[in-house]
């Protein structure tokens, strides 16, 4: 670190040029979202007035409070929170037996099936909407819970990073469990489970922000107001509210905070989920 | 100690003896038997359906004839196809390069100031983590031609997403904003695993500053920066929530892309077969694309 | 009953033949060791016996029942791994208990269990931390109370000491020892070390590219080894080798001209042989003894080239010929040293050298302790 220093110490421009890059990047990085934030502050008519103010001349929580009294957004709310709580546990139940399955059991067709769900990678989402469409229609799920949760529960990024992380686990323990008399999903569970603590927490919480945000699917299944989640909730806001902006900006950063929240708490794990996965190509 | 069969997978797993952990089929069936449900359900027999749905003539619920390789043929030459898929490759341009180049040197300013690094990463990294909308709401607000902070600063009253030339890269901006920090953190990823032992020995020989980045960072980075082009390359190709959220593919279908131009066909227009075409010849499009971008990145390794 | 039987057990990988058709009798109480170099399959034997690999051929029995098929766990049987495979998210005691808690044992049977086991090992005072918090050595206990706590019929026992620095392995050993004679089970032993083989075992099993080269007692092994492998792998510093071809035969030995072209007599009943027949000559480093050339005559001619002093003995690398290898002789560390690169001649009693024919099978010795009979074959 100190020889690290030096070299750096002896180019003082470049410092100076680092250290205004990222006063500027920083700014404008945190700006849409302070903007945001003092549009929300400030009551609706000076959103639009002929001056502009960067600051709000009268600071009010009203359009925090008539956001989450007018339109749907606690509905909204319950619903995205519910539906990524159950993403995510369901996601990472299938998956870690998958995973396990892939990593330490030896049978028949094993590789060909793992390259068969890894597969799922080249095709995008968006190709199979009518198809799905139509099996939840068939299958009575349009505009359900179930039907918004099921098809987000396959994750073959999730199922990869478990396998990855389990191979690496040395085959030793699995031997002794067995020698103890554990069968393989008491194995997974006593054992692997405990062991993989870091990397489950983190592609669970990479999971319940990706079904937070998950817009298209919900799009596509959802057809009515109450059973929206929040993604789909805020584009519907403009009719709501028209145009108040104000209240727009108070829907979206309301939206944003259990996310927000969840990557200032977790930062590290999100950060580690986030690299595990894209450890994936393409 | 035998156990019951629970399903026919089970019982054949079971009779083959002579395979190493035959024993061992029994459990695995259990275990994958959930994901293999799911992803039979939701993938594969939709992956199946939506090609076979390219070959007949469908609506969005029901499919009726087979025409073979008609949808195809209407394909090629449907100028909204082509126009969509050019609209695509465009905002792909407006994209994958700013995010690289970008996410570049936010690694290298969080790798350098590793002291405030949480703050300088979580600023730079914290808009991926949110839903679309509120990046879409954000920045219709900010682009507003009269009220827009944008135009404040800039002077004027332009209606950006409205304007032909400027919808698409007012959209590009703001995906620049949303999803650059994903890019860092793979290019900080890969700064990290550059062993610190490489800058002291340039440092003894004599280097510094730029010579370094030249000499050792860049070298190093660079497959990862391959990586990273191809990951975006392709996420760019399957863009379509922010253009139909922030200018419903307009001004006059400017801006409409390849998926956008798939969604409507499949569920305004109700035609499901050609939209199920358009899905599958743009997956080709895409795989294409990513195989000779990997040939490319493999060949300059 | 912990006797453990394997008769005609193969195991192939693919196209590969990993254990070549062995037979073997455990019998209850023996403390058995595997002994080979690498990939000579003694720890995949013993996996066979653990379970933890399919027998592609042969009948493995514990305990008089047929266990092929049997799982793991319901063997009866124990397993302390190389690199002991303590869980590392739970504590000494929940370790040693885990198996018990699987099979539902009551809690207080278990506490009782895992007490007894860590007093024998003496880890009492450990039970509460985890495996990261302990050293090599005693994580090593763990693992072997955690066997212990399963009163298993065998004992499986995977280089257990590998992994273990010098002091620590010798400690370790009398131990062992020790616990084998506390408990009287059955152990099954695999190392590649030759050292704790003959310390260890009664009865050492030797392997080779997946067969049985010998079984015996640890003297057995070593006076009367059955071929050249085994003879060359127990003893350290090795058996000295020496090309020959047979010269002549007596009622009781056999003369031999060595290919630096002296030749020497050896007790040994070569009467399957024919002359001409190209043999191998083996002494022991202890057995032989430098004498100056000229003096007693009929000894092998070498030049000495290296000498290392260890305290107790010295020992002498002398070369043979031009290019011959090395031979090393075992000498009391009293007596003063050759100086390097004077010419010695090696001598040696003809009732402590061997002949080994083409094959690497032995020539049953000619001697016998006290009486002129001749002595039976080798089996």
């Amino acid at each position: 670190m100190s020889v690290r220093f030096h070299i750096m110490r002896s180019q003082v421009g470049w410092t100076v040029a680092a250290v205004l890059a990222s006063v500027v990047l920083m700014a404008l990085w945190l700006f849409p979202l302070l903007w945001a934030l003092s549009t929300a502050l400030r009551p609706e008519h000076e959103t639009v007035s002929a001056v502009f103010h960067w600051l709000p001349q009268t600071w009010t929580l009203e359009a925090f409070t008539k956001t989450l009294s007018a339109g749907n957004m606690p509905r909204w709310l319950f619903n995205s929170a519910l539906v990524a709580f159950l993403v995510t546990v369901v996601t990472m139940a299938i998956s870690l037996m998958a995973a396990y399955a892939f990593s330490q059991l030896r049978f028949r067709g094993r590789s060909l099936l793992f390259g068969l769900a890894m597969l799922a990678f080249l095709l995008p989402f968006e190709a199979l909407l009518v198809p799905l469409f139509r099996t939840m229609h068939q299958l009575g799920m349009i505009n359900s819970y179930a039907g918004l949760v099921l098809p987000q529960v396959v994750s073959p990024v999730v199922i990869y990073v478990f396998k990855q992380f389990f191979d690496a686990i040395p085959a030793d323990f699995r031997e002794a469990a067995v020698m103890d008399g554990a069968n393989p999903l008491r194995v997974l569970w006593s054992v692997y489970l405990p062991i993989s603590g870091n990397i489950v927490w983190a592609m669970a919480i990479v999971t319940f922000i990706g079904a937070w945000n998950n817009f298209l699917w919900p799009f596509i299944i959802v057809t009515s107001n109450d059973m929206m989640t929040i993604p789909l909730g805020l584009t519907q806001t403009y009719d709501a509210f028209g145009v108040r902006y104000a209240q727009l900006m108070a829907a979206a950063l309301l939206g944003a905070l259990p996310v927000a929240l969840a990557y200032v708490v977790f930062q590290r794990r999100v950060t580690q989920g986030f690299l595990a996965a894209s450890g994936l190509k393409g | 100690m035998e156990t019951t069969t629970l399903t026919s997978a089970a019982t054949q797993a079971r009779t083959k003896k002579r395979a190493d952990g035959r024993r061992e089929s029994i459990p695995a069936a259990l275990l994958l038997a959930p994901f293999a449900a799911a992803f039979l359900l939701f993938f594969l027999l939709p992956a199946l359906h939506t090609f076979y749905m390219s070959l007949t003539e469908s609506s969005l619920t029901r499919t009726s004839a087979f025409v073979g390789l008609a949808n195809y043929a209407t394909l090629v030459q449907d100028p909204s196809f082509w126009s969509s898929l050019w609209n695509t490759f465009y905002f792909a341009l407006l994209t994958v390069i700013p995010l690289t180049v970008l996410g570049l040197v936010m690694a290298l300013l969080v790798n350098r100031f590793a002291r405030i690094q949480s703050w300088l990463q979580g600023a730079f990294f914290l808009p991926y983590v949110l839903p679309i909308s509120v990046m879409t709401l954000i920045a219709d607000w900010m682009l507003q031609p009269s009220s827009g902070v944008i135009n404040h600063i800039v002077g004027g009253q332009n209606a950006w997403l409205s304007d032909v030339h400027w919808a698409l890269p007012a959209v590009a901006i703001g995906t620049i904003w949303w999803t650059v920090g994903f890019n860092m953190l793979m290019l900080l990823a890969g700064l990290r695993n550059i062993p610190g032992e490489l800058y002291e020995a340039a440092a003894l020989d004599g280097a510094s500053g730029f010579t370094l980045f030249r000499a050792i960072t860049w070298p190093a980075l660079r497959p990862v920066v391959g990586t990273a082009l191809l990951i975006q390359l392709i996420a760019s190709l399957k863009v379509f929530g922010q253009t139909y959220i922030l200018t419903s593919g307009g001004p006059y279908n400017t801006s409409r892309v390849t998926l956008h131009y798939m969604y409507e066909t499949a569920f305004t227009q109700s035609d499901a077969g050609y939209a199920a075409a358009v899905a599958m010849a743009f997956m080709f499009v895409v795989i294409a694309l990513s195989l000779l971008a990997r040939m490319v990145a493999r060949r300059a390794a | 009953m912990a006797s453990v039987s394997l008769r005609g057990i193969k195991k192939q990988y693919e196209k590969n033949s990993v254990i070549k058709g062995v037979d073997l009798e455990i019998a209850d109480g023996e403390f058995v060791v595997f002994v080979g170099p690498s990939g000579c399959g003694k720890s995949t034997l013993l996996r066979i016996i653990a379970g933890l690999e399919d027998i592609t051929e042969g009948t493995l029995e514990i305990g008089g029942r047929v266990a092929n098929d049997i799982e793991p766990a319901r063997r009866g049987i124990a397993m302390v791994f190389q690199s002991y495979a303590l869980y590392p998210h739970m504590s000494v005691a929940e370790n040693m208990g885990f198996a018990l808690k699987l099979a539902k044992v009551p809690k207080a049977e278990i506490a009782e269990r895992v007490g007894r086991a860590a007093e024998i090992l003496q880890i009492g005072h450990l039970l509460e931390r985890k495996p990261k918090a302990l050293s090599g050595g005693q994580r090593q206990r763990v693992a072997i109370g955690r066997a212990i706590v399963r009163k298993p019929e065998v004992f499986l026992f995977d280089e257990p000491l590998s992994n273990l620095d010098a002091a620590l392995r010798g400690q370790t050993r009398v131990e062992l020892a020790r616990l084998h004679r506390e408990l009287k089970s059955t152990m099954v032993y695999v190392t590649h070390d030759q050292v704790e083989a003959m310390t260890l075992g009664q009865k050492i099993v030797v392997l080779n590219g997946g067969r049985i080269e010998q079984v015996g007692t640890p003297s057995d092994l070593y006076e009367r080894p059955a071929n050249k492998f085994v003879a060359g792998f127990l003893g350290s510093p090795r058996m000295n080798f020496f090309d020959a071809t047979l010269a002549g035969q007596g009622a009781r030995s056999a003369s031999v001209q060595l290919a630096s072209g002296e030749r020497v007599e050896v007790a040994a009943d070569v009467a399957r042989a024919q002359a001409g027949a190209r043999v191998t000559l083996g002494v022991r480093p202890e057995h032989l003894q430098l004498a100056r050339p000229g003096l007693e005559g009929g000894g092998i001619a070498a030049t000495v080239a290296l000498v290392e002093y260890l305290g107790d003995v010295t020992l002498v690398y002398a070369q043979v010929g031009e290019s011959g290898d090395m031979v090393a002789v075992k000498t009391d560390a009293d007596s003063a040293p050759p100086a390097l690169g004077s010419r010695v001649e090696l001598v040696f009693p003809a009732t402590r050298a061997f002949l080994f024919d083409a094959d690497g099978k032995v020539f049953a010795p000619g001697w016998v302790a006290s009486t002129a009979e001749p002595v039976a074959q080798i089996p």
